[in-house]
């Protein structure tokens, strides 16, 4: 044996696995070093006030209550909204429309919206429900499907449920497709053996058996939509006020800390920190009990 | 157990006829031109070596198949005078009369009794207290009952393998089918439960027509009255099982028997 | 037993006919619920696209190609050109794929290979977190903590020690900012890496453990066992796995938007500021007076849908194909 090509091939092996650990140290450095920042400028502004108070003008003292307020309204309405959405095309991909080529072309175009930018569907919700930009034949088709649902005008909490559940929707039609799919066909048959209509079977059996995964979905969409800035930025826009009209512009929390980080205030940035912490402290939270749900990963 | 006296044979009816039955997993002829009777009450074991199609021919007679894309059957299967392979068929109902318990216990993800329940909720609305007679009775019609009545509350999934196979029996025997299909029912399962179970099938013989399909010829010969070999998806043989096992008329089924291959 | 069987009836057959017949309006009430949620989704996908183009219009109209190479930003006098904000918006992206793919690839490889077992969870988690933070997140800490750390650290001593080598003073030079399109970069490359490492982790175990078994068998190294063999097999799955990280890249708005500086020029120096199609339209929606200022800013929408529609969709067909092999040779 080469003693000198040994030597060399065990080097480069030492080298490149060196690399790796240095990669894996990376990551986890900025790992810490955001969360670390995160916790270290947020902390001071948390308080009771954070969650009793409005946001304030320049200067004076408050709180994030009305963001608070309306991050958590359009959450769950765009959740309860799109949810049974994206639960029952799942299924149809899963178990009725498994092999047809109506089912690839769904789950393809799924897949990228679950992918796309997030700004790109928000101006989709506006151009649908807030303003339609005039271009005669752009409005002439959207008062045909829509009538005078079409737009409202004006920026409002309703669109921004909307654009947030145009997100929610491709998540869980994936993972709720994925999680049936983990279902063993034996259970199935077992229930159709007893002569249990294929909706029953669904209903009753399969469903039960994905449950624990399907709900995980649900909880990585709700991470997912709890950040989300810029399709509300062009629909449910922004408001300095305690406010519980859907149909009128409604704060929110990743709004409100564009809006604060961006100027050039000092307790506007104390009040951005405060409410950074509070989202990615609701995300890593849904995260971590998603994970313990979650059924083991199959190979 | 010694193998069934043939006495019960003469004067049966047949339950289901099949007649000239072929099947076909996409291009493929998995069953060919395949045709016997299965008599009423009584026990028919369908044995063969591995890939020979008994499985196939089982899985046809409750149309079980039809769940997946690319196969198809020919022929005739006929039960109580109708073509159960007949499109206007409903598949729903024909599994209601004709049940089937699977190679691996399926309990549902529900209760022990929701599971006994299931499919006698599919078909009747009765009062509590009559659902919970009926549950009853196909407990104890699988032996299970007194190992789990007083745990009717716990999930199904909680017992043991030999079990969970009679807990899928008794959901199979509570919708009251005329006809039941057992594919290798023990192939999971330890002896202890193995024995349960032929016990059970010599039971159940005397309410419905039983069809087992298993690879364990001593299993075929202890519970049957009739028995089909099968070859590569031919019917080599059938006849009563005392005959197949002793005096066979074909020389492959005698060599199938012996061991000589399989 | 027996008796048990002759006491009570068998329920007849046209009583269950009668239940089935109702069951099967319900059921095929259910299969059509489904059904038009599925198409449902596809109805939102070409909702999205008809509006983006019904939109985009007025300024596709007013400017015709001219859009898509001119770099003029000027809403006095509407003037609009979409060139800057494509630049900004491709070389972001790609230079935050040459830090991410290699850095992301390699945390795989460590938590396949290298990592002990028991940290292996924990660790996986961790990275999996720093996906799950939300892009404002990245945004402010850049903005606040990194952009001015790394220009009196690191980008002050970069643009000192180049400053006279001929061709890379330029690329790294000008006045240190802090901000701009290598910061913006990244901090793009630190969102991305641990999706390209999930991936690569997936696409890791689709390998079949006999293969690396006969390479360790012959007596290669770890790191020889993941270059030529593991790496072979899967690469049409990493590559598809970095194709969908660039098509997040492309995306991403907020994490960008917050430092890259906002500047509609392109410039030489990767240090100086620029803009993303994505940041623009962040930074300028709301004040965007006038409907061509609003169409030009949809159609760039427009531009950014196409790229990633490609990217995504290019990288969906090679991880299809990646999965159809595995599946093949089990």
């Amino acid at each position: 044996m080469n003693a000198t090509l040994y030597f060399r091939r065990k080097l480069w092996n030492g080298m490149f696995l060196f690399l790796s650990v240095l990669a894996a140290g990376f990551g986890l450095i900025w790992l810490g070093f955001i969360l670390g920042a995160l916790v270290y400028n947020g902390f001071e502004a948390v308080s009771p006030k954070l969650f009793l108070e409005m946001t304030p003008p320049p200067g004076e003292d408050g709180g994030l209550a009305n963001a608070i307020f309306g991050s958590v309204m359009m959450s769950v309405m765009a959740v309860i909204a799109g949810t049974p959405l994206g639960l029952f095309a799942g299924t149809y991909l899963a178990e009725y429309g498994r092999y047809t080529r109506l089912a690839f072309f769904v789950r393809f175009v799924n897949d990228i919206l679950l992918s796309a930018p997030s700004i790109v569907t928000g101006l989709f919700i506006y151009e649908l429900v807030v303003y339609n930009v005039p271009g005669s034949f752009a409005q002439k088709i959207c008062t045909t499907i829509l009538g005078s649902a079409c737009f409202m005008g004006h920026f409002s909490a309703v669109a921004g449920a909307l654009s947030l559940m145009v997100i929610v929707i491709p998540v869980v039609v994936r993972t709720t497709e994925n999680m049936l799919l983990l279902v063993p066909n034996g259970l199935r048959e077992a229930a159709a053996a007893l002569g249990a209509p294929q909706s029953s079977v669904i209903r009753a059996v399969t469903w039960r058996a994905a449950r624990a995964g399907i709900v995980t979905g649900v909880l990585l969409a709700i991470a997912r939509i709890s950040g989300e800035t810029a399709p509300l930025l062009f629909t449910a826009l922004n408001n300095q006020f305690w406010s519980r009209d859907l149909s009128q512009p409604m704060s929110s929390l990743p709004v409100v800390i564009f809006q604060f980080a961006m100027s050039p205030y000092e307790d506007w940035h104390r009040l951005a920190w405060a409410g950074a912490l509070l989202i990615t402290a609701t995300v890593l939270t849904l995260s971590i009990i998603a994970r313990v749900l979650q059924p083991k990963r199959s190979h | 157990m010694d193998a069934k006296t043939p006495a019960s044979v003469a004067g049966t009816n047949i339950k289901v006829d099949i007649r000239d039955l072929s099947f076909y997993y996409g291009g493929t002829k998995a069953l060919k031109n395949v045709s016997l009777p299965l008599y009423d009450r009584q026990v028919t074991a369908f044995i063969g070596p591995s890939g020979c199609g008994k499985s196939t021919l089982l899985r046809i007679l409750n149309r079980i198949y039809e769940l997946y894309p690319n196969q198809r059957a020919e022929g005739e299967v006929v039960l109580d005078g109708e073509n159960i392979l007949g499109s206007r068929l409903d598949t729903n109902l024909l599994r209601s009369r004709v049940g089937m318990v699977f190679q691996k216990p399926t309990p549902f993800p529900m209760t022990i009794y929701d599971n006994v329940a299931f499919g006698i909720r599919l078909y009747e609305r009765m009062p509590r207290s009559e659902l919970d007679g009926r549950i009853e009775s196909a407990l104890q019609r699988a032996a299970l009952w007194t190992e789990v009545k007083d745990k009717l509350k716990e999930s199904g999934l909680s017992l043991s393998g030999g079990q969970q196979q009679r807990l899928c029996i008794a959901r199979t025997v509570a919708t009251r089918p005329e006809v039941i299909l057992l594919d290798e029912p023990c192939s999971a399962l330890d002896p202890i439960s193995t024995a349960k179970i032929e016990e059970l099938i010599d039971e159940l013989s005397a309410e419905y027509t039983i069809v087992i399909v298993t690879h364990n010829m001593q299993q075929a010969s202890r519970t049957s009255d009739h028995t089909a070999f099968m070859y590569l998806g031919e019917l080599v043989e059938f006849g009563p099982t005392e005959k197949i096992f002793t005096a066979p008329d074909k020389k492959q089924t005698e060599q199938y028997i012996t061991g000589r291959f399989g | 037993m027996a008796d048990i069987a002759l006491a009570e009836q068998m329920s007849s057959v046209p009583e269950r006919a009668a239940a089935v017949r109702k069951g099967g309006a319900r059921d095929a009430r259910f299969r059509l619920l489904t059904l038009s949620a599925a198409v449902l989704v596809l109805a939102i996908f070409a909702g999205v696209m008809l509006s983006l183009l019904l939109g985009a219009m007025p300024a596709i109209k007013q400017f015709g190609w001219s859009f898509l190479y001119s770099e003029a930003w000027n809403p006095v006098t509407e003037k609009f050109g979409a060139l800057a904000s494509i630049y900004g918006t491709l070389v972001t992206s790609v230079l935050a794929m040459f830090v991410a793919v290699p850095v992301g690839i390699g945390i795989a490889i460590f938590l396949t290979e290298i990592c002990p077992r028991p940290l292996r969870r924990p660790i996986g988690i961790a990275i999996e977190l720093l996906a799950g933070i939300p892009s404002i997140i990245y945004g402010i800490w850049g903005l606040f903590i990194f952009a001015p750390w790394f220009q009196a650290n690191v980008q002050t001593w970069i643009v000192d020690t180049l400053a006279d080598v001929p061709y890379l003073q330029d690329i790294f030079g000008g006045p240190p900012y802090g901000i701009g399109v290598f910061t913006a970069s990244l901090i793009l490359s630190i969102m991305v890496l641990p999706f390209i490492s999930a991936v690569t982790r997936d696409v890791f175990e689709t390998v079949p453990p006999v293969l690396k078994e006969a390479a360790y068998g012959l007596g290669c190294t770890t790191w020889e066992v993941m270059w030529r063999v593991v790496l072979p097999f899967a690469r049409s799955g990493v590559v598809g796995g970095a194709m969908l990280a660039l098509g997040r890249a492309l995306g991403e708005t907020m994490a960008v938007t917050f430092v890259i500086g906002n500047a509609h020029h392109i410039q030489k120096s990767i240090f100086a500021p620029g803009t993303t199609i994505s940041a623009t339209i962040a930074n300028e929606f709301t004040e965007a007076v006038g409907d061509l200022y609003l169409s030009s800013l949809i159609e760039m929408g427009l531009i950014l849908f196409f790229i990633t529609f490609i990217v995504l969709a290019s990288a969906q067909l090679m991880l299809q194909a990646l999965e159809r092999r595995a599946g093949g040779a089990k």
